[in-house]
């Protein structure tokens, strides 16, 4: 009997009501996301990339259909419930990195743990390491403003691992960096899936993106069109 | 402790529209625990105007004096009433009560006439330390009165000067006599400024030749009684000493001032509430702008999993440290200002004689301090500033992070 997927998304559709016309963003969706893929979801603008990494995100709720993240059906969660499941199984890694520009790239990215309740001693022994581990060593407080884009973007993947996700998703991560920078950041999140098995799964618009995942699905107006193993 | 470093980071990413939002509440708070000083001020010193120097808690006449006040309706042994009084440990004092006319010179007018024994007196009313200028009544200045402040600006007297009093005496006679001004009064009340005369209970028994009797018995209580309990005792002692008369607090005496003292505390509340109401106003528009500036920051943590009561507890301790703030600096800055209106007060005899519902307020209006003109202006703008938070604090807790993130 095969493994249970990560994510499971059944003829999930997502309509959405824009003044009297009905927008079909998702069109009976239907795919499987496993334990330690490195995925990215591509097509065209308005394909429905962004809307898909939403509603597995659980920040949005489909139309109809089923999303199950480890076996959990989201649709029959609560809010408290989803924002929990956020806190606890999920990363996000954004285009614009959204830190909090108030807080130092240690403050950001212990958020999750602190949110979470961890105690302040094991919050430093994880971020510190991951810090590390994302090349910002020695830049623990500086303030995103004091940061590069790609550093920041480090930063925001720190966050987003930090709790031990079952899935990162990531939507255009490398859209707002320079071709290096994308190179360095692709590194980054590739050595962290490769080594500790972290599920990444992208929105994507960048060929280097989709260069180096292992697999690739394609979205044309909210359908698979192609989903690609390599 | 997040939270709080948040919050206090939070404030100075717009330092000057925090400092103007601190400044405002300060400013307010600082007007409104001067204000409240000023009013408590003026209330105790009306209070005590009218109680220490004017009425007494108590009051006793004979039955119908009040209705229809006449020479001829007296208490007719009050010196057994104070005695029984005296037994009770209530400190009291008989005057009499006669109208006249007085005149100097050219000008006359009505007045009210009224004797008293100094020594006695004076455990009752401190009308004698009110003096404006020249001395209290001394018996060994038989002849000497004392006049209230603008009557003896109507007849144009002076320390010194004669005073001619006419009016018809109890035997039916005419009575008159001359009298020499021994001192000016203060401005008191309506009453006493205008028309009110003070002299020797002697010379007003002579002059009216009145042989025995007291028109009014003025009764203070004890610091802290309870005013009815002391008009019980009053009743009690009168019943025996004093049969047919009637005891009557200050607060039956004049119902509209004891309302206005009751409410004036309410009053000053509402001022501070209005004012602090334009201060709300203010702090909902700076925190309603750092909410919409900060729309995405408050998707991003809703997405990963920031509970709405944390973005709820975050708009809340960012306000909470501005009114910290304001309240730190504002009662810094109210030491001083309430130091001048306690000690040094304003003068306001340039008014020529401020007076609410008759009752004169001093020339130089000082401020008062209790618990409460802390207090109130501080839990006023805490309640203000809270609900003036809390639209922009829901408003963050209730974000859909979607629309937040994505956010122009």
């Amino acid at each position: 009997m095969d493994a249970q997927p990560i994510i499971a998304l059944r003829d999930v559709t997502k309509v959405y009501r824009q003044g009297s016309v009905d927008v079909h963003a998702l069109r009976g969706l239907t795919m499987d996301v496993e334990a330690g893929e490195f995925t990215a979801i591509c097509g065209p603008s308005g394909s429905g990339k962004t809307t898909m990494l939403n509603l597995i995100g659980a920040l949005d709720a489909m139309t109809s259909g089923s999303i199950a993240l480890e076996g959990r059906e989201l649709a029959s969660l609560n809010k408290k419930q989803l924002s929990e499941l956020r806190r606890d199984r999920i990363g996000f890694v954004f285009q614009a990195y959204n830190l909090m520009p108030v807080l130092t790239a240690y403050e950001n990215a212990e958020m999750v743990l602190w949110v979470q309740g961890v105690d302040a001693a094991t919050r430093r022994e994880r971020v510190m390491g991951l810090l590390e581990q994302v090349g910002l060593k020695g830049m623990e407080n500086r303030r995103p403003s004091e940061l590069s884009g790609g550093q920041q973007q480090r930063v925001a993947i720190a966050r987003a691992i930090a709790s031990n996700p079952a899935v990162v998703l990531a939507d255009e991560p490398t859209a707002n960096v320079d071709s290096e920078t994308a190179e360095t950041l692709l590194d980054l999140m590739e050595e962290l899936n490769r080594e500790q098995g972290v599920t990444f799964v992208f929105s994507t618009h960048d060929p280097q993106v989709m260069e180096r995942a292992r697999r690739v699905v394609r979205l044309v107006d909210g359908r698979v069109a192609s989903d690609e193993r390599r | 402790m997040k939270i709080l470093r948040m919050a206090w980071r939070n404030l100075w990413r717009n330092g000057r529209r925090t400092l103007v939002t601190v400044a405002a509440m300060t400013l307010a708070l600082w007007s409104m625990v001067l204000y409240t000083s000023l009013m408590e001020g003026m209330l105790s010193s009306m209070e005590t105007t009218l109680l220490d120097v004017e009425l007494g808690e108590i009051q006793v006449h004979a039955d119908g004096y009040r209705e229809r006040p006449s020479i001829w309706e007296r208490i007719e042994d009050p010196d057994a009433l104070l005695q029984a009084l005296d037994e009770t440990g209530l400190r009291s004092t008989a005057r009499l009560l006669g109208g006249a006319l007085v005149a100097s010179g050219d000008v006359s007018t009505g007045a009210l006439l009224k004797g008293l024994r100094p020594e006695r007196d004076a455990l009752v009313s401190e009308v004698h330390l009110r003096l404006d200028r020249g001395e209290w009544l001394d018996p060994a200045d038989a002849k000497g009165v004392v006049l209230g402040y603008r009557l003896a600006r109507t007849l144009a007297v002076e320390v010194g000067d004669e005073l001619v009093a006419l009016s018809q005496a109890t035997d039916g006679s005419m009575a008159n006599d001359l009298f020499r001004v021994r001192g000016v009064l203060q401005s008191l009340s309506e009453e006493t400024d205008r028309a009110t005369v003070f002299l020797l209970e002697d010379e007003f028994r002579n002059f009216f030749a009145l042989e025995d009797g007291a028109h009014r018995v003025i009764v203070r209580s004890s610091e802290g009684q309870d005013l009815a309990a002391a008009a019980g005792l009053v009743e009690q002692a009168a019943a025996t000493s004093a049969p047919g008369v009637e005891v009557r607090s200050w607060r039956d005496l004049l119902p509209g001032l004891a309302n206005v003292f009751d409410s004036a505390q309410a009053a000053v509340q509402v001022v501070a509430f209005v004012v602090y109401v334009v201060i709300a106003i203010l702090i909902l528009n700076a925190m309603l702008t750092a909410v919409f500036e900060r729309i995405r920051e408050f998707g991003v943590l809703k997405a990963i999993g920031v509970s709405p009561r944390r973005v709820l507890a975050l708009i809340l301790v960012e306000g909470a440290l501005q009114s910290a703030l304001a309240i730190g600096i504002g009662l810094v800055a109210s030491l001083p200002a309430l130091w001048f209106v306690t000690t040094r007060g304003i003068d306001v005899g340039g008014l020529g004689g401020t007076a609410i519902m008759g009752v004169a307020m001093d020339q130089i209006w000082t401020g008062a301090v209790s618990p409460l003109t802390i207090a109130g202006p501080v839990f006023i703008l805490l309640f203000v500033a809270g609900v003036a938070l809390l639209f922009p604090a829901i408003k963050a807790a209730r974000i859909n992070p979607i629309e937040a993130i994505h956010h122009q």
